[in-house]
């Protein structure tokens, strides 16, 4: 028989026990501050993620640490702004909290109306900024492997520069326009060479009948691949082309300038600017400033591709 | 009290009636779009990586073609059983609608299939195949790959058919025998054995008389076989007549080490069709090489995903052998004089 003080105390028991209960396993007590986990779209300007591979790293990295959910989205059509346009609005109707955008046109796709903040990856300075913005100014990257190229090349030499202009965007032109400048000021010929939709770039028939010795400027990754791809299955083809620039890093790139059948790139690093682009998203979201960054860029030779400092940025460990 | 229950029971009839064509208006809903988690067993893996950017067109030419939204979620597993757990217990947290894995360890499926099962979320394994005992689990288990078996024998028939026809271009030292080494996959992986045991065991049946002169794991890497073909050009000088390698990568390995001791004359020939493997084909430095079809391969995969979670039969086109199996076709591919 249980006395009434020790009924009373088994109800204490019992009731401090519910309490904790209550305070452990619920909010109704103290309450879990809730995390709201952002939804992040990344729309680039490709038709293939290949290019971005340590942008992504860096994206995903920034994604598990920022608890954010990070996708990113490639176009059907390369450059093609419209769609791209319509991605950026599909994605906000879809939920997205903020977009990190890498446009196809700058001006265009600057100028268009979103009410979800949006980060964009800038090709160079711009009037229109987004949300926040990380300016690559390719212009200057043009301007720093043209003086690079300067620097190699034999007396009498032509550069010629290779273009796809029916899939050339903003980047593109901005490097060309910087290498070009350079070489215009230096006095030096050059002659721009469109890629052939059919046929791709024909410089063996390009070259036949001329004397002169020629360096090879890619306006980007792909051309730069496509040309290195090529050069290497034409060896006769070396004697006149004295040297094959671009940018970009991917995998073949990197392969090629270790072979030496490329001679220098100049890169990014893809992987802080992706870690960056969410970050700046997510400080958006959490309604702080953002001011532009500006990212830098790297000129690498074979002779320099081993040094620590190039192997971390073009091989960065998550 | 009677009028009452009869309201009673046809209240509850409508909620239920209610509630469930909410549900159904949900699920109306979620067929706009389709999220799938890929997880690859190591982003490195040059055939993995052909196979991972054809999977990227094929599920926008889906999107494109059913007007249906499709988002992938890719992650590297960089050989870590560990890691790909943790990956796809985030792609369930993230609320993915079906997983495509492409499994670190073959034997130890089991954590990802227990996570999926809870959630109720269809995988769909490829290129590594779980043990049977583990696809049995649950019926939303599936797996595309290729079949060992035929693509060893399309390997080793190759070889056969070239012998038939020119003898002296595979017994390059004309002894009449044909000396070879193998260069193997992963211990672990199920396709290593078979296409090890089989192409072989093609040779021998298609009356090419073979001797094995040595043969190692390089572990589907072309930087490991290449070292391993370097020790066995300096350990069987002048010896080695065919090298038979479990993948293309292992057989560029083989390349390079022939290359760079600059012996030439030696055949090699391949499993996988990636795109290094057919570049060198096309320049001769690989004899031949069998090659799944990628694109109807990483078509597969999208299609079944989607077909899980929209509960539609599969198409006609990606027949499903057992329920749960589909095999890609493949072919051989040899370099042309």
């Amino acid at each position: 028989m249980i006395s009434k003080g020790g009924k009373w105390l088994l109800f204490l028991y019992v009731a401090f026990l519910a309490l904790l209960f209550l305070m452990c396993s619920t909010d109704l007590i103290i309450r879990e501050p809730e995390r709201e986990i952002y939804q992040i779209a990344v729309i680039i300007e490709d038709v293939r993620s290949d290019n971005y591979s340590n942008f992504r790293k860096g994206m995903d990295q920034a994604a598990m640490e920022f608890n954010v959910d990070v996708h990113l989205i490639t176009l059907y059509e390369k450059s093609d702004v419209e769609q791209q346009m319509e991605l950026m609005e599909r994605e906000q109707q879809d939920g997205a909290d903020a977009l990190i955008v890498v446009p196809a046109d700058e001006e265009q796709v600057a100028e268009k109306p979103m009410v979800v903040p949006v980060i964009f990856i800038q090709p160079g300075f711009m009037e229109k900024t987004g949300a926040g913005d990380i300016v690559i100014d390719y212009e200057q990257m043009g301007r720093r492997i043209a003086n690079e190229m300067l620097g190699n090349m034999p007396t009498d030499a032509s550069v010629w520069m290779l273009i796809d202009a029916a899939k050339q965007n903003g980047m593109d032109r901005r490097f060309l326009k910087g290498a070009s400048d350079v070489f215009a000021d230096a006095g030096c010929r050059t002659r721009v060479i469109e890629r052939d939709e059919a046929a791709g770039f024909s410089l063996s028939a390009e070259a036949n009948g001329r004397n002169e010795k020629v360096m090879l400027l890619a306006e980007n990754a792909e051309i730069l691949s496509e040309v290195s791809d090529m050069l290497s299955d034409n060896p006769a083809a070396d004697g006149r082309f004295c040297g094959l620039y671009g940018r970009g890093n991917t995998v073949p790139i990197l392969n090629d300038l270790d072979r030496g059948r490329i001679s220098g790139i100049c890169v990014t690093d893809d992987f802080s600017i992706g870690y960056l682009s969410v970050c700046l998203a997510v400080q958006t979201l959490e309604g702080k400033d953002n001011i532009p960054i500006m990212a830098d860029f790297y000129y690498i030779e074979k002779e320099n591709l081993r040094e620590p400092e190039y192997e971390k940025l073009l091989f960065p460990i998550e | 009290m009677r009028r009452a229950k009869t309201w009673l029971t046809i209240l509850l009839i409508a909620c239920a009636c209610m509630l469930a064509s909410c549900q159904s208006v949900r699920k109306e809903e979620e067929k706009n779009s389709l999220r799938i988690g890929i997880s690859l067993y190591r982003g490195d893996d040059t055939f993995i990586n052909n196979l991972c950017s054809i999977l990227e067109e094929k599920a926008k030419e889906y999107e494109r073609e059913n007007g249906i939204k499709v988002t992938l979620d890719i992650q590297d597993a960089k050989g870590s059983q560990n890691t790909q757990n943790n990956q796809v217990e985030r792609f369930i947290a993230l609320e993915c609608d079906v997983l495509c894995i492409n499994l670190v360890d073959r034997m130890d499926a089991s954590v990802i299939i227990d996570r999926a099962m809870t959630a109720g979320v269809p995988v769909v394994f490829f290129n590594r195949q779980p043990v049977e005992e583990d696809m049995e689990r649950w019926n939303q288990l599936y797996y595309v790959g290729v079949d060992a078996k035929e693509t060893a024998v399309l390997q080793g028939q190759m070889v056969v058919d070239l012998y038939k026809e020119h003898p002296e271009a595979i017994d390059r030292n004309g002894d009449g025998v044909v000396s070879y080494v193998m260069l193997e996959g992963e211990t672990s992986h199920q396709d290593s054995l078979i296409r090890t045991e089989w192409s072989v065991q093609t040779l021998k049946d298609g009356g090419v008389p073979i001797e094995k002169i040595t043969g190692g794991i390089a572990n589907w890497e072309r930087s490991q076989a290449s070292a391993l073909m370097e020790q066995w050009l300096s350990e069987y000088p002048d010896t080695i007549e065919l090298v038979i390698s479990n993948n293309d990568d292992m057989a560029l390995g083989a390349i390079d080490a022939l290359e760079r001791a600059q012996v030439s004359g030696v055949n090699i020939v391949g499993i996988d069709g990636t795109i290094p493997g057919l570049e060198a084909l096309e320049n001769g430095s690989l004899l031949g090489t069998v090659s799944a079809n990628k694109e109807i391969y990483a078509s597969a995969i999208v299609e079944l995903a989607a077909s899980c979670v929209l509960g539609e039969t599969m198409p006609e086109e990606y027949p499903l052998i057992d329920g749960n199996y589909y095999w890609a076709s493949q072919e051989i591919l040899i370099h042309e004089n």
